[in-house]
């Protein structure tokens, strides 16, 4: 009868609940978001960072993670491996030979970090191969000499990436059913070449409105874009002299991962083919690779490699990737912070109703008391009330907001006016939301605590009227 | 058999600039089912009396004793199961849980008190029969009018079977036909449960159909005077 009471007086100023409910729904929604979108970005940047950059473990020479010389590479490599291929915790690895070096283009120069591979072999532990821009080129193929994978970001500062309308862009945008006038307008930069994306920009921003240019901007910057595949690259290095050796690489495709950093810094060759070009007698293993059936024995296997060589430096992702470990560990304080804040405001609009609803209800409490309905039964009409309040809005939130970020988590959010600001940082433009079901539970606890908390001070002036005084209230 | 006495009792409230005696000295006792009503002038301390006798509020010194217990002696959380199992009240304004049906405000004391399901019902129908809504079970305050609210408040009352009922100007806001009704069904329970009905009043009604005449005066018992004893025999 209490809850059946309860529940009855949550709607009996029905615009006054709705008010608050659809503040708690909002508030959860927003949560639910918020948090869908940082896990999403967190899962994201620890995917990215072990699929595609350091893995579940790497192991140096401890000379080499100081000083990048040819010289250092891995101590007992044949036990090394050896040991990796006998541990059953490790799903695969990878040996790598990695140089510091210069790439020159015609147009410019940069500083990168050159990866002599075993392309095969590679596809097992790191993803690379699936990062190859759509339209791009290919992945390394061992069977073809002198090709080198580069980067979308270091393509750019090599100038070996552009921007042209040409007459199959248009017929393609034609396809996608731009407007004529948008047609007509790219008609005006036909064949106009453009070495940086800004400069592209900056030359449809001319010539479209803003209105436009959100609408179909990426659109258009997509379809123009082209890169110089095929194009010589010259990459100069340190042999094991210390004098400087050159060697031609034609670019053979462009990968493009949601880490510029690491883009920008990293392009993949053959391993022999760079064995090649500093002379040696045999492919250098400066680094190795590893991917683990689960991320949570890193530290084990660790220890257990670790024993093999003294000279040897084993280090797990965590250590690799401080940055997204320290997001993973961090995730759960980000959540509290955020629903913490969300379930503070919703607390204070949820006593001052109850507030307003006890002081509405003064006599009628006063005649409960009369009757006979003692303290904590008026205690607990109040703090059902409450939470039967919140409760409504808090489930039709998680429902909406569970709603919205499955739909999301397909499409994903593209935030355009900060991809390249997020990108730079390791984050990917599009975020995919994720919710687990663990956070729903979490959040419903939560909510229930909250709407205690919140039902303790209405229900605590409940109890301190005095039935004669209530009984005489208008 | 007495249901209740009040010994000497005195209320006296203490305000910044002078002390208001509301009781003053009443002795008092009321037998299983009498029919009596406490008049007097406004002030004269009517539903104060009513307040010390319903275990409401305390008296400055003097003794209530229900059924032989001494409210005094009852702890708070006590007093309120007290008047949960012993007192029915109605008050002046109906006083009815809004919320919920004719049916559900009688029960609700019943459930408090955790009567079985089929004990409720029975008492419900039985009840809700003797006040003529039988047919209004279902409906809930707002689309009731006064004299029927306080019928069912008057059901409500009853419901727990109490020693008695406190009934604070029952008929003050009704129109004369149903506050007329409601008295002889309030008399016809009275008679037919053997409960006691104590009521403060202005109402001549009432005051005709009283068995019992309690006249208070600035807070004191001025007279105390029995009528026709013959129908509660």
């Amino acid at each position: 009868m209490i809850r059946s009471i309860a529940w009855k007086n949550v709607w009996r100023n029905r615009n006054r609940s709705l008010v608050v409910i659809i503040a708690v729904t909002l508030g959860i929604i927003s949560g639910v978001l918020l948090v869908g979108i940082m896990k999403g970005w967190v899962e994201q940047r620890l995917n990215d960072a072990i699929f595609n950059e350091v893995s579940h473990l790497q192991i140096h020479n401890s000379e080499f993670i100081n000083n990048e010389e040819i010289d250092f590479t891995i101590d007992d490599l044949s036990g090394t491996t050896g040991a990796l291929e006998a541990l059953p915790d490790v799903s695969g690895w990878v040996r790598r030979t990695k140089m510091v070096a210069m790439a020159n283009t015609p147009w410019a120069t940069t500083g990168v970090i050159i990866y002599g591979i075993d392309p095969g072999r590679e596809k097992g532990v790191t993803e690379i191969w699936k990062k190859i821009v759509p339209g791009a080129g290919d992945y390394l193929d061992q069977q073809r000499d002198g090709e080198i994978l580069i980067s979308d970001k270091t393509a750019e500062i090599l100038k070996l990436k552009h921007y042209i309308i040409t007459g199959d862009v248009i017929r393609e945008l034609e396809k996608e059913n731009l407007p004529d006038n948008i047609l007509s307008g790219l008609s005006g930069l036909k064949d106009v070449r453009f070495r940086s994306p800004k400069d592209f920009r900056d030359a449809l921003r001319d010539e479209f409105n803003k209105k436009e240019l959100d609408r179909y901007g990426l659109l258009i910057t997509d379809k123009a874009l082209d890169y110089r595949l095929r194009n010589r690259v010259l990459i100069t290095i340190s042999d094991d002299r210390g004098t400087p050796v050159q060697g031609t690489f034609r670019v053979c495709g462009i990968f493009k991962t949601t880490n510029t950093g690491f883009d920008q810094r990293t392009v993949y060759v053959n391993r022999d083919d760079l064995a090649d070009l500093y002379g040696g007698q045999e492919v250098l293993s400066h680094e190795i690779a590893v991917m683990l059936n689960d991320i949570n024995d890193a530290g084990d296997v660790k220890d257990k490699l670790s024993g093999i060589s003294s000279v040897n430096s084993v280090r797990t992702w965590k250590e690799l990737a401080p940055d997204a470990a320290m997001m993973n560990d961090y995730m759960i304080m980000y959540y509290f912070i955020f629903i913490g804040i969300i379930m503070l405001a919703l607390a204070f609009g949820i006593i001052n109703t109850m507030l307003m609803a006890i002081l509405e209800r003064t006599r009628e409490l006063g005649m409960l008391m009369a009757i006979g309905m003692n303290r904590k039964r008026i205690f607990s009409m109040i703090m059902l009330e409450t939470i039967f309040l919140t409760m409504t809005g808090a489930v039709t939130g998680m429902v909406a907001g569970w709603g919205i970020t499955k739909a999301l988590g397909k499409t994903g959010i593209h935030f355009s006016g900060w991809g390249e600001g997020f990108e730079a940082m390791g984050f990917a433009a599009r975020v995919y939301p994720v919710i687990t079901l663990d956070f729903f539970v979490f959040t419903t606890l939560l909510v229930i605590v909250t709407a205690i908390i919140s039902s303790i001070w209405p229900a605590r002036k409940a109890l301190k009227l005095n039935p004669v005084e209530a009984l005489r209230t208008e | 058999m007495k249901v209740l006495e009040l010994k000497d009792v005195h209320k006296i409230y203490n305000s910044t600039e002078v002390k208001v005696h509301a009781v003053n000295s009443v002795t008092l006792d009321f037998d299983e089912g009498e029919f009596a009503a406490i008049v007097g002038p406004s002030g004269s301390g009517k539903t104060t009396l009513l307040n010390l006798i319903g275990g409401l509020d305390m008296p400055t010194s003097g003794e209530i004793n229900i059924d032989q217990t001494d409210l005094s002696k009852l702890k708070s959380s006590q007093l309120i199961d007290f008047r949960m199992r012993n007192i029915g009240f109605v008050f002046q304004s109906y006083n009815l849980i809004p919320v919920l049906s004719a049916k559900e405000n009688v029960e609700f004391i019943m459930l408090l008190q955790k009567w079985s399901r089929e004990d409720r019902e029975k008492r419900t129908f039985e009840l809700l029969k003797a006040v003529g809504l039988s047919d209004r079970t279902n409906s809930r305050p707002s689309k009731m009018s006064g004299g029927q609210q306080q019928r069912v408040a008057v059901a409500r009352a009853l419901a727990s079977r109490p020693k008695f009922v406190l009934a604070d100007e029952p008929t003050a806001n009704l129109d004369s036909k149903s506050a007329t009704t409601l008295l002889e069904i309030m008399e016809k329970l009275n008679l037919e449960e053997k409960i006691t009905f104590i009521f403060s009043t202005h109402d001549p009604r009432v005051m005709k159909m009283a068995r019992r005449i309690i006249t208070l005066e600035d807070g004191r018992v001025v007279s105390d005077e029995l009528r026709d004893q013959s129908k509660a025999d």
